[in-house]
């Protein structure tokens, strides 16, 4: 999979035996581990695949676009209710899989021509309506959605052929769509989209005067976004086997964008570590005190940003350049168009030098 | 699986040179292949969680977040039971052994996905999983339960699925459905012969909907009883306020207010008065606390507020009452619970406690199938904290192991049972 | 009729006490340029201060006093110790570290005060007031007017004094504001002080109404920040105005729109910002940034 050679290693790069021999190397680690793993460590490593994917997504409108999505959660949900609807009706799972990609992208779609015409928080805001409206919208379809009691549907049973046990057949899954999805959104977001993706984070108007329409792409990443939200939908059903309109509550949504960040915005390896985050903060902390998980949790994250305020994906290119050191910075760096803040916080500039200057 | 991990390994270290993925499956023995449970061992054999000495129980249920108040309570409770018990030794077991009960609590913040992911971290470990809150979150893991062949016993949702024996072989509730709530104090309305318009404000969710259809079936064909509206709000909803000035228009006489949330239940209470219209009211069980809603919300300024309930209440007449000096005291000192519980899950999950060493008093060997034909065989079984007229049935199939219920009228300070709408 | 004038006074009602929230959210927009989604908590924070010296019998009015002096010096150290680091990063970050306060300040509740409902004293008692067949109760009156006199107050303190330009111009520009000689580091402080106080006042007043949990504010704030954007980041008499419109229009669609009902209703507000800002960018009220290149 894509994750770890993503990693950037110059000095190790350059080396043609390790660009050949790594990817190989890691297919085979992940071919095996789901085998010698015990299970709860296997169903652990699935939801962290489903979670990796959703944060992914976020990461195209958000890390690599600079507009802020709080409605991912929405895409998940959507994804998840078809695929729960289209497993209930004993529908393909190849048609529900694909009927869960395009019903979210088609969203996705819909909102964001209305939503792009907009700028900065208005966004923001108009995409926090995803989920606030998506929940009583979902009890209002309870003929489709099962209401507040929600849909189950369990599909995820190893297919007796394989021989697997369905922790095994579950990862495995995940790991195949979770690593095309990676791979193919690194090579969207390495292309041509991508430079043009950082080019509209960067400066609206610098992009217009390139020839790059602020408004196509925004609506072209936000629903790429939607698209993955709908994959990550599909692996959630296929993983928890259960959802109800709590799946994609606000509060949810806003974790994303915190393990998003937490992982690295803009970073491909950030949106692992940041679905890792998702998933393993609140093992965690229940195991710590499970009368305590807010207030640990909200000490992990405060923890985390204070030293890393990169995202864990710093750390990880850090250890991979070395002795290099390390600027605090995820992506393209802030921008002016970047929402969730005006102009002039966002203006400022990183040099660590001008830090302050105006407080002694 | 943890026990098999080592052989798993092996196997997995041949796969990994080999590279066939087809023949991985028999690192696990015994089982069937794809089905991933702990059920199919030797008859007699113990199941997990569960030595000579101990039993370990699992419960996930929110501890944090919007529900965590009544959460919380769903782990005090039987936790200070067994906490009680096992100062004294342990708990007698059918099998002639006294183990001690451990119990592993896990926060799932009424988030279906986390509740999941703790089921999946508990079910080895522990024997059985019990108490926890919330219909989504228990829905979450019911199937995997079933596969698994994991006792969910006893929990705390009065969705009915869990207590069919047909569907849900492996579950059981433990507070009545909520359709017999809300039909109890329809057949008390009903019963009056008196005529009553009745407004509905309803949560919009199963919880809702199933006092307002279970209240529908029992005055259905009453012909005293007239609907004139019906409303819901959102648990998410800051203020009903719109929706009690829509209720107060109709000049209805009762009101069946199916709220879950107490700052609701509350601020319902008080823009009634405000508008100044001052119906019968009834609240359902989770909502009455005379302390926690009827005091703040002015209750007495009604001509009456009826609740139903299964157990006592800890403040109000039944203060003095032997069986809740008892368990105020082991709240404080074994669930880490040091005031009064304003919320009934606290009593009820102390029941959850009683009725679980009911189950394995009658137990005869250390496996969860027997764990569940002892619990299914419990009837007639008053515990502790329970109501006159009310006990323990888990015979009856279709019916969550608390089915009756007695309608309570607001005295001031607490509640009397009452046989008549007044 | 009168269901229709006594809807139109509820929804004010449930608009102050949003726009209570949504106030001392512009504040520290004004004064640092950050959302801060810890608002809500840092409030309940305070409230549970006071209410915890209430139960020790310090009188309601003193424990709210002390209450907001903790609150200015919490908020200023929060701004020292905390969000000072992230000021000048990614702002994304920035707003993440906000999410994390509001989920580390909840769990601090939960941890020492339990996550059950607590009764606040409310300033204002309950009594009625009835006009023209309209009830309303004195505390809803008491928090409108507090809400009217602290809009007033800080749109006075934003146009009209010298704290009030050298916040703007700190939040604006840190770095021409520096070089003009403005103590920023200090600026930045007294904004999240001023902030923090604002929300112990608005916790206050709606926390008798919500009842005092660790989450209280959590659903409020999702309409507090509609309230926000819908008014325009920079004035606070929008920001009030739109927190009104969304209480009111929120009440008429669920009771006379059938297909929005009560339980769509969260959809108005943000309908209503889609077309406000389709039509005008900066919100109703707000000013025109210009975004430089």
């Amino acid at each position: 999979m894509a994750r770890a050679v993503d990693v950037p290693a110059p000095s190790l790069r350059q080396r043609p035996w390790v660009r050949r021999a790594a990817p190989l190397l890691l297919v085979v680690l992940l071919a095996v581990l789901p085998l010698v793993l015990p299970e709860s460590t296997n169903e652990t490593l699935a939801r962290i695949g489903v979670f990796a994917v959703a944060v992914l997504g976020l990461n195209v409108v958000m890390g690599y676009t600079g507009q802020v999505s709080l409605g991912q959660i929405f895409f998940l949900g959507l994804g998840a209710y078809i695929t729960g609807y289209g497993v209930q009706q004993d529908w393909n799972v190849v048609l529900v899989f694909l009927l869960a990609c395009l019903g979210a992208a088609l969203a996705g779609l819909v909102v964001a021509l209305a939503a792009a015409r907009l700028g900065g928080l208005a966004i923001a805001m108009v995409t926090i309506a995803l989920p606030i409206v998506g929940v009583p919208l979902a009890k209002r379809l309870s003929d489709y959605t099962g209401g507040s009691q929600g849909l189950s549907a369990r599909f995820a049973d190893a297919p007796e052929a394989t021989g697997l046990y369905d922790d095994q057949w579950q990862l495995y899954v995940v790991l195949v769509i979770g690593g095309i999805v990676f791979l193919l959104t690194r090579s969207l977001v390495r292309g041509k989209f991508g430079r043009a993706f950082a080019i509209v984070k960067g400066n609206e108007a610098v992009a217009a005067s390139m020839g790059i329409s602020p408004y196509r792409y925004k609506v072209l990443a936000f629903t790429i976004a939607s698209l993955i939200g709908g994959v990550s939908g599909f692996l959630y059903m296929f993983v928890i086997q259960y959802t109800s309109p709590e799946t994609m509550s606000f509060g949810h949504s806003i974790e994303l964008v915190a393990a998003m960040v937490i992982g690295g915005a803009g970073s491909i390896v950030g949106s692992l570590l940041g679905g890792a985050y998702y998933v393993l903060v609140p093992e965690l902390t229940n195991q710590v005190d499970s009368s305590l998980t807010a207030l640990l949790q909200g000490v992990v994250l405060l923890a985390v940003l204070f030293v890393l305020p990169g995202g864990l994906a710093s750390l990880v290119r850090r250890l991979g350049r070395g002795r290099r050191r390390l600027r605090a910075e995820p992506g393209p760096g802030a921008s002016p168009t970047t929402p969730l803040s005006t102009a002039g916080s966002a203006t400022a500039t990183e040099e660590p030098g001008t830090e302050r200057r105006g407080h002694a | 699986m943890n026990m098999h991990s080592r052989s798993r390994r092996a196997v997995g270290i041949a796969l990994a040179t080999a590279l066939a993925l087809t023949v991985s499956g028999c690192g696990r023995e015994g089982d069937a292949a794809g089905g991933g449970g702990g059920g199919s061992r030797a008859e007699g054999a113990a199941s997990p969680g569960i030595t000579d000495t101990t039993v370990r129980l699992g419960i996930t249920t929110p501890l944090s977040g919007a529900t965590a108040g009544p959460g919380t309570c769903t782990v005090a409770g039987v936790t200070a039971y067994f906490g009680a018990k096992n100062a004294e030794g342990g708990v007698q077991f059918g099998d002639g052994k006294k183990r001690t009960v451990e119990i592993e609590a896990l926060d799932d913040t009424y988030d279906p996905q986390q509740a999941k992911a703790n089921y999946d971290q508990l079910k080895d470990d522990v024997f059985a999983m019990t108490a926890g809150l919330g219909t989504p979150t228990n829905r979450a893991w019911r199937d995997a339960a079933i596969a698994d062949e994991v006792p969910q016993a006893l929990i705390m949702t009065g969705d009915p699925l869990f207590s069919d024996p047909e569907e849900s072989p492996w579950q059981l509730g433990f507070v009545p459905v909520y359709q017999n709530e809300g039909q109890a104090f329809g057949e008390l309305l009903a019963a009056s012969g008196a005529p009553h318009k009745v407004a509905i404000l309803s949560q919009n969710d199963d919880y809702g909907a199933g006092y307002v259809e279970g209240f529908k079936s029992a005055v259905e064909g009453a012909s005293n009883i007239e609907i004139v509206e019906e409303l819901t709000y959102e648990a998410t909803d800051t203020s009903v306020d719109a929706q009690l000035t829509q209720l107060a228009a109709t000049g209805a006489d009762v009101m069946f207010n199916a709220m879950s949330l107490v700052p609701l239940a509350v601020s319902s209470l008080q823009k009634a008065q405000q508008l100044n219209w001052k119906p019968s009211w009834f609240l359902p069980s989770n909502t009455s606390s005379p302390g926690g809603v009827l005091q703040p919300g002015g209750g007495a300024a009604f001509p009456g507020v009826y609740s139903v309930a299964f157990s006592k209440a800890p403040a109000g007449p039944a203060a003095g009452d032997p069986d809740v000096v008892e368990y105020l005291a082991a709240l404080k000192q074994y669930g880490n619970y040091p005031d009064p519980p304003a919320f009934p899950h606290c009593q009820w999950s102390w029941m959850v406690g009683a009725t679980l060493e009911q189950a394995f008093g009658e137990m005869t060997e250390p496996t969860r199938d027997a764990f569940m034909t002892a619990l299914r065989g419990i009837s007639g079984f008053e515990a502790p904290l329970m109501l006159p007229g009310t006990s323990v049935d888990a015979t009856q199939a279709g019916q969550p192991a608390v089915s009756s219920v007695v309608v309570q009228k607001f005295n001031g300070k607490g509640y009397d049972t009452v046989e008549a709408f007044e | 009729m009168g269901t229709f004038v006594q809807l139109v006074v509820d929804g004010l009602s449930a608009g102050s006490v949003y726009a209570a929230i949504a106030l001392a959210i512009v504040l520290v927009h004004s004064a640092t340029g950050l959302i801060n989604f810890a608002q809500g908590g840092m409030a309940v924070l305070s409230v549970y201060i006071a209410w915890w010296l209430t139960t020790r019998g310090v009188p309601l009015i003193v424990a709210l006093l002390v209450s907001i002096v903790f609150s200015i010096v919490f908020g200023a150290l929060v701004e020292r110790f905390l969000m000072r680091r992230f000021e000048r990063g990614d702002p994304d970050t920035a707003v993440v570290v906000t999410i994390g306060l509001l989920t580390l300040i909840t769990g601090v509740a939960g941890w020492l005060w339990t996550y059950n409902n607590q009764q606040f004293p409310s300033l204002f008692s309950l009594d009625t007031v009835s006009f023209l067949g309209v009830s309303v109760s004195q505390r809803s009156l008491g928090t409108t007017a507090v809400i009217v006199v602290v809009m007033v107050a800080l749109q006075a303190l934003f146009i009209g004094t010298k704290l009030g330009l050298a916040l703007r111009a700190v939040a604006n520009n840190p770095e021409s504001a520096a070089f003009s000689g403005l103590p920023v580091g200090r600026l930045l402080m007294v904004g999240w002080g001023l902030a923090a106080a604002l929300g112990a006042v608005a916790g206050a007043l709606v926390a008798p109404q919500l009842t005092l949990t660790p989450g209280m504010l959590d659903n409020a704030l999702v309409y507090a920040l509609a309230a926000v954007i819908l008014g325009g980041l920079t004035s606070p008499v929008g920001v009030v105005v739109a927190a009104w419109l969304i209480g009111v229009l929120e009440n008429l669609a669920a009771v006379y729109v059938p297909f929005i009902g009560y339980d769509l209703k969260v959809a108005v507000p943000f309908i209503l910002i889609f077309v406000v800002l389709l039509v005008r960018p900066q919100g109703l009220f707000g000013r025109k940034t210009v975004v430089r290149v």
